[in-house]
């Protein structure tokens, strides 16, 4: 049940890009169609599960066993940026068409503050293994939510009739605030 | 005097939240008050200059397949040490930025400097340029946090400014607010470089 | 090709080993000045939070609660008058470390003291005031509280702080895994 309040919440209550503010960059830059949004949203929850998982077993059994802790940060970007090389040149070369369609987002998801950002409150909130992948799955959920809506009405608004100084990013940022506000609203739900 | 033109653009011209649009998840989410957007800010400038400085030394050395994994070493490093010291040294702006400060690592800004400036530039123009770009990152966000905390909460700076029968507008400390914040100085950039770009064509 | 991949990870390992020789030189530096000044904030705590006792000693805690960090008992004279309790609840921004004390005598919460937070300033931050931490001052430790959004209607519910519901229920659940021990341990003395 706890687990069910974990993953309910990540996703809606305290989205991670509409609550949590990690995923901004991506959020403003590849929400503008759909089809961009899902896939660059399937690219995060593939890498955050993945990272999420190794960086916790390099947490529990390598840092915590030789007392380093305070290397979590260098350890982790390290796996991330290892993990997500790794998996550019395993796609290249024996899943071609998917590393066409997934090949532009990973370079960035490297920087993307939600990857590094997950794998960090997993530890501080002392979560176990299953709590971490639960954690990751939802919250790369949360945030393909969150990309795919902004998608469909950023692809709306193209059509709208948006003041001169609005377009752009600034009228993107009045539609993240009510998203926000928006999803304020299941916080009642648990 | 070009050492003084590195350190301005990043204050204005290349701002680098406000132009080049990068920084913006700290921009958000370290804005509810102007003390911790200015720790935010620090804290940032000094890993940034740390940062360009020994990338700048490092760069003939370093190998150029390896040079994106080598700058996160040398940025994480410095982000480590900064996290510490600020623990040691100032422990309510070090819980009051929590989880931001360890994502100092992956700001788009410091990865982004020490690809197209400090690895190709000596030593002084690097340093130059991260405490220009620290600086404006630091004005960028004072000001956001500057909106949303006398609007959102009468203070500033942790001094009630407005007067004690002000009544705060709530939402601007929430993140909804954060969002509506950036959008109108956004617009007002936008505003400004239409004008500009007007006045370039007039001429 | 096989000397230039050599090459490569010995730099990178180069470069990993200085950096991880100068993170432990600054860890050295600085964990003792973190250790001391930790411990001083929880010792001004417990006198803020008990003030009427002249030593504070450790005890066991043998409960299984994970809210329960640390139960130190508060002395007056060698003998035990009261209890204080390190919670740790999740707040909106992480744990919120909480200091509850417990007199055994009168079987009330003697204080409370939020010692570290990340909530948000101006709201959910406001749980370090005095103010806040005065709404708990002595409620009885017999029954958990309640945090509600109105004005209070029964002793048992403590008023939250306005639009900071999620930081003042986290508070409260730390308090009453607090009371829960304290109820279970010391009640009946």
């Amino acid at each position: 049940m706890e687990l069910f309040a974990l993953i309910f919440g990540s996703i809606f209550i305290s989205n991670i890009v509409l609550a949590q503010f990690l995923g901004i960059c991506p959020f403003l830059g590849v929400s503008k169609d759909i089809k961009s949004a899902f896939g660059m949203g399937l690219s995060v929850m593939f890498v955050m599960i993945l990272s999420s998982t190794i960086c916790w077993l390099v947490y529990t059994f390598l840092l915590v066993r030789f007392d380093l802790e305070y290397l979590k940060t260098i350890a982790f970007i390290l796996t991330i940026a290892a993990l997500v090389q790794l998996l550019e040149m395993f796609l290249k070369k024996h899943v071609p068409a998917l590393y066409k369609s997934m090949g532009v987002y990973l370079p960035l998801i490297t920087t993307n503050c939600a990857i590094l950002g997950i794998a960090l409150l997993n530890i501080q909130e002392n979560y176990n293994l299953i709590y971490t992948l639960a954690n990751a799955f939802a919250n790369s959920a949360g945030f393909t939510l969150a990309l795919v809506l902004m998608a469909g009405i950023r692809e709306r608004l193209d059509e709208a009739d948006v003041p001169d100084a609005m377009k752009g990013l600034p009228i993107v940022f009045f539609v993240a605030s009510s998203m926000g506000l928006a999803f304020v609203g299941f916080t009642g739900m648990i | 005097m070009r050492i003084g033109k590195e350190f301005t653009k990043g204050v204005i011209a290349e701002n680098p939240l406000f132009v080049q649009v990068l920084g913006t998840c700290p921009a958000l989410a370290v804005t509810t008050s102007v003390n911790n957007a200015l720790g935010m800010g620090v804290a940032f400038t000094a890993v940034l200059v740390c940062s360009n400085l020994v990338i700048s030394i490092l760069r003939k050395a370093v190998p150029s397949d390896i040079r994106i994994p080598s700058y996160i070493v040398v940025i994480a490093s410095f982000v480590t040490m900064i996290e510490m010291i600020m623990n040691a040294f100032s422990p309510a702006l070090y819980s009051a930025l929590g989880i931001f400060i360890p994502l100092i690592v992956v700001n788009c800004v410091i990865l982004g400097r020490a690809e197209a400036f400090a690895g190709k530039n000596a030593a002084l123009p690097s340093i130059a340029d991260g405490l220009g770009m620290g600086l404006g990152y630091t004005l960028a966000i004072v000001a956001v946090s500057s909106i949303r905390e006398i609007l959102g909460a009468g203070t500033f700076f942790g001094y009630h400014i407005l007067g004690s029968s002000y009544e705060p507008i709530l939402i601007m400390i929430l993140p909804a607010g954060a969002f509506i914040t950036m959008g109108f100085l956004f617009a007002g950039m936008n505003i400004i470089n239409r004008r500009q770009a007007a006045k370039k064509e007039v001429m | 090709m096989n000397q230039k991949v050599f090459k490569l990870t010995a730099f990178l390992l180069i470069v990993c080993g200085v950096s991880a020789f100068l993170i432990a030189y600054i860890n050295d530096i600085t964990i003792d000045r973190i250790a001391a000044q930790n411990a001083q904030a929880l010792q001004e705590g417990y006198t803020e939070v008990y003030p009427e006792a002249s030593e504070y000693s450790e005890t066991e805690y043998t409960g299984s609660d994970a809210a329960i960090t640390d139960v130190v008992s508060a002395k007056k004279d060698g003998q035990e008058v009261g209890v204080i309790y390190t919670v740790a609840p999740g707040g909106y921004g992480g744990a919120v470390l909480t200091l509850v004390g417990f007199d055994i005598e009168t079987q009330k919460i003697t204080g409370i003291k939020v010692l570290k937070q990340s909530e948000t300033p101006g709201l959910g931050g406001n749980c370090t005031q005095p103010w806040f931490a005065a709404r708990f001052a002595g409620k009885s430790a017999a029954q958990p509280l309640k945090a509600v959004k109105t004005e209070t209607s029964s002793d048992q519910e403590v008023q939250a702080i306005t639009a900071a519901t999620i930081t003042s229920t986290a508070v409260v659940t730390g308090i009453n895994a607090a009371q829960a021990d304290f109820a279970a341990n010391y009640a009946n003395r």
